[in-house]
């Protein structure tokens, strides 16, 4: 039986490798497919919230559901705006690592 | 719960059984022909092959599946919306013109779109 | 008598009326979108003082996401006046667009760079109403996706490209934050509404430990937003690099709306005594950083964003403190003073091209009136009395002693006198130093002019009669919101 802890673990997981791949990679693409890992890892545990937090008729809590068709359609709108971002950020400087991106001063 | 994946697993292995096992057949009962260059080559109906075999792809491409995923993924709002529709409607209309306010939006999106020439493959 | 949804929906659709104008305008001048913008802006910020009243106990459907308290009201005005005074901003700024954007028609992201500010100022308006985590979610997304694009608006730009990049980054990583942390708050509450989230608090035993886990997270998340340390490594980078109207925009909308939401997410976890020391933590450090960080800067929107990470240190003590009305006076003055100077940036920075320090030398000389207009809003950052900044800063420090934060408001003081060094050295340099020999007066349009006017003359205003904010928040029906802040 695959309890709601579980889910919480994985989901937790997700979030730990995306968060980590953001502070670790050095590619700008992979940093944002890490981001939507992340993403991910919200909408995993929040299905499992969802579904193991039943209301006094048995039935899942939709909010959490709901919730997570946000989430998709956001993070798809986000990734739209951010692949645009990066390849124009590519076209200009031929490159999407961020070592490079380091003309502003830190 | 776990039991009821069975027939999944069954099927996957023999799905896997049955690639790998084409391959090592074919190996082991078909004969090995000569290979010469125009064999090695890529088939085009007969004529000689231009260009390389994995071509790179336009740009434009990005941008067609970028605008593709962006109203594909919309679609997920009017499942629960479809859902709700029938017994909603009868209290009131706004369920109605709130989904058209919604297409209407993108619709803009669209005809933005167009009039940007982001459909304009050729440009 | 007009619903105060109504607000948000006229704005959204004049806006995509204005997009559908653009893209059908071919070859024509886009500076029409900006005024038609600004002017429906207008309508519409008059026509929120013609609201029907919201009914009291209609906390289901729609307006359990959605509710239009005179906090809410106040600062959906707040927004309106921001968005019109950034897009007067972006007017003054096309020449720059032009260059910036390539494309083989002169006019082309003009229009959008006019319209997208309108879509931002729904967002921003819509999160001054959100009371439930899904709209507020929604709404800072969607002003946080326009301003990724506005960002990086001049893309010919290397540092604009680089600006941009940096705040997708670190602004997508603020998102993740915030929607795991909200997961767990409601995987905890089994809510995603904050009143209801705040009476589970109040009448179940729930698990402590996951709930402060999502408080802490969604925290961070709002501390990206407002730019608090240590979350502010993205400010400097991107405002030097955003287009300079944008750059506004950031600091004082993005900024403002932080505020809001920080202020709706804080009341139902009032009673955990760790999220108030955290947010007094924060508080000092961020008032710490930014200004001590803004001393050397010689770039003057780089001396700007460290000096907007320092106003969030006072704003947060506001928060710290619980006194709406300050903060939300606060925030007003910094409108004021912060959108004068980006205006007077904009104008300087058109004629020059750059955004350094020197190039203000001996501007007093060139063109009296930018000078004047930047001294007033110099000093009113730096808190001199009789302007609204320093009155700001008095509610702010008087709230906190009232609650006997002192460690607060010592630090408090001490920044302040770091800033009138930073701030002044704007000032010396454009009063004080010689302007170089080839220099021109710096051309101004009527529209600015006027603009810069009505902005120090509210300063001033503001700055010996504050009643008008105060008294915005201080409704009877307000009474029941300010009082949970207190």
């Amino acid at each position: 039986m695959v309890t709601l802890g579980d889910y919480l673990f994985v989901s937790g997981l997700l979030f730990t490798l995306g968060f980590a791949g953001v502070l670790l990679r050095r590619n700008l693409i992979i940093i944002f497919m890490s981001l939507e890992l992340m993403l991910n890892a919200a909408n995993l545990s929040l299905v499992a919230f969802s579904r193991f937090r039943t209301n006094s008729l048995g039935q899942p809590n939709y909010d959490g559901q709901v919730f997570v068709f946000f989430i998709i359609t956001v993070a798809a709108a986000e990734v739209a705006v951010g692949l645009a971002i990066i390849v124009a950020l590519y076209r200009a400087r031929r490159t999407t690592h961020v070592e490079d991106i380091n003309s502003l001063k830190f | 719960m776990i039991r009821e994946y069975i027939p999944v697993l069954l099927q996957a292995l023999v799905a896997v059984g049955f690639a790998a096992g084409a391959l090592i057949i074919s190996v082991l009962l078909g004969k090995s022909g000569l290979r010469t260059q125009t064999k090695d080559s890529a088939y085009e109906c007969g004529m000689v092959p231009q260009g390389e075999a994995q071509p790179r792809f336009s740009v434009k491409f990005y941008l067609v599946a970028m605008l593709f995923i962006l109203f594909d993924l919309e679609i997920v709002f009017m499942y629960p919306w479809a859902v709700v529709y029938r017994e909603a409607v009868v209290h009131s209309h706004v369920i109605f013109w709130s989904m058209l306010s919604f297409v209407s939006i993108l619709m803009v999106g669209y005809v933005y779109a167009l009039k940007k020439g982001a459909f304009d493959w050729k440009k | 008598m007009i619903p105060a949804p109504f607000l948000e929906i006229a704005v959204l659709t004049w806006g995509l009326i204005l997009l559908m104008v653009d893209a059908f305008a071919g070859k024509t001048d886009r500076r029409g979108v900006a005024i038609a913008g600004i002017l429906g802006l207008l309508v519409v910020l008059a026509a929120s003082f013609f609201l029907t009243p919201p009914t009291p106990a209609a906390a289901s459907g729609f307006w359990s996401f959605y509710t239009a308290d005179p906090l809410a009201i106040f600062f959906k005005r707040f927004a309106l006046v921001t968005t019109i005074l950034v897009l007067v901003m972006a007017i003054d700024y096309a020449p720059a667009i032009r260059m910036g954007v390539p494309a083989a028609n002169p006019h082309a992201g003009l229009g959008e760079f006019f319209t997208l500010p309108i879509f931002t100022c729904v967002g921003l308006m819509w999160m001054a109403s959100a009371i439930d985590f899904v709209m507020i979610f929604v709404s800072l997304e969607l002003v946080t996706m326009s301003f990724y694009v506005l960002v990086s608006f001049t893309r010919r730009n290397p540092a604009t490209l680089e600006a941009g990049v940096k705040y997708l980054i670190l602004s997508a990583l603020s998102t993740g934050f915030l929607v795991y942390g909200i997961t767990w708050i409601f995987g905890v509450t089994g809510e995603t509404n904050l009143t209801q989230i705040g009476t589970v608090l109040a009448t179940q035993e729930i698990d402590k430990i996951p709930l402060l886990f999502g408080i802490a997270l969604v925290l961070v998340a709002l501390g990206f937003k407002i730019a608090a340390v240590p979350f502010q490594i993205w400010v400097p980078d991107v405002y030097q690099g955003a287009p300079t109207p944008v750059t506004a925009f950031l600091s004082v909308g993005s900024k403002a709306a932080g505020f809001v939401v920080l202020l709706r997410v804080l009341t139902p976890f009032l009673m955990l005594p760790q999220v108030g020391r955290l947010l007094v933590g924060v508080a000092a450090l961020t008032l710490i950083y930014g200004n001590f960080a803004a001393l050397p800067q010689s770039n003057l929107k780089r001396l700007l964003a460290y000096s907007s990470i320092a106003h969030a240190g006072y704003l947060l003590i506001g928060v710290v403190t619980f006194s709406g009305a300050a903060v939300a006076y606060y925030l007003v003055a910094y409108l004021l003073m912060t959108l004068l100077c980006f205006a007077v940036l904009v104008v300087v920075g058109n004629s020059g091209g750059s955004d350094q320090i020197e190039d203000f030398a001996g501007l007093a000389k060139r063109s009296p009136f930018l000078a004047f207009a930047m001294l007033i809003g110099m000093i009113s950052l730096a808190g001199v009395p009789f302007t609204a900044g320093f009155l700001g800063k008095f509610f702010i420090f008087d709230a906190a002693i009232r609650q006997h934060q002192t460690m607060l408001v010592v630090i408090g003081v001490i920044t302040v006198g770091c800033g009138f060094y930073y701030y002044l050295k704007v000032v010396r340099a454009m009063y004080w130093l010689t302007p170089p020999a080839d220099s021109q007066p710096v051309p101004l349009s009527a529209l600015s002019r006027l603009t810069m006017t009505l902005l120090i003359a509210a300063i001033f205003v503001l700055g010996v009669y504050p009643q008008p904010i105060l008294n915005a928040l201080d409704q009877p029906a307000a009474r029941a919101t300010i009082s949970m802040f207190r």
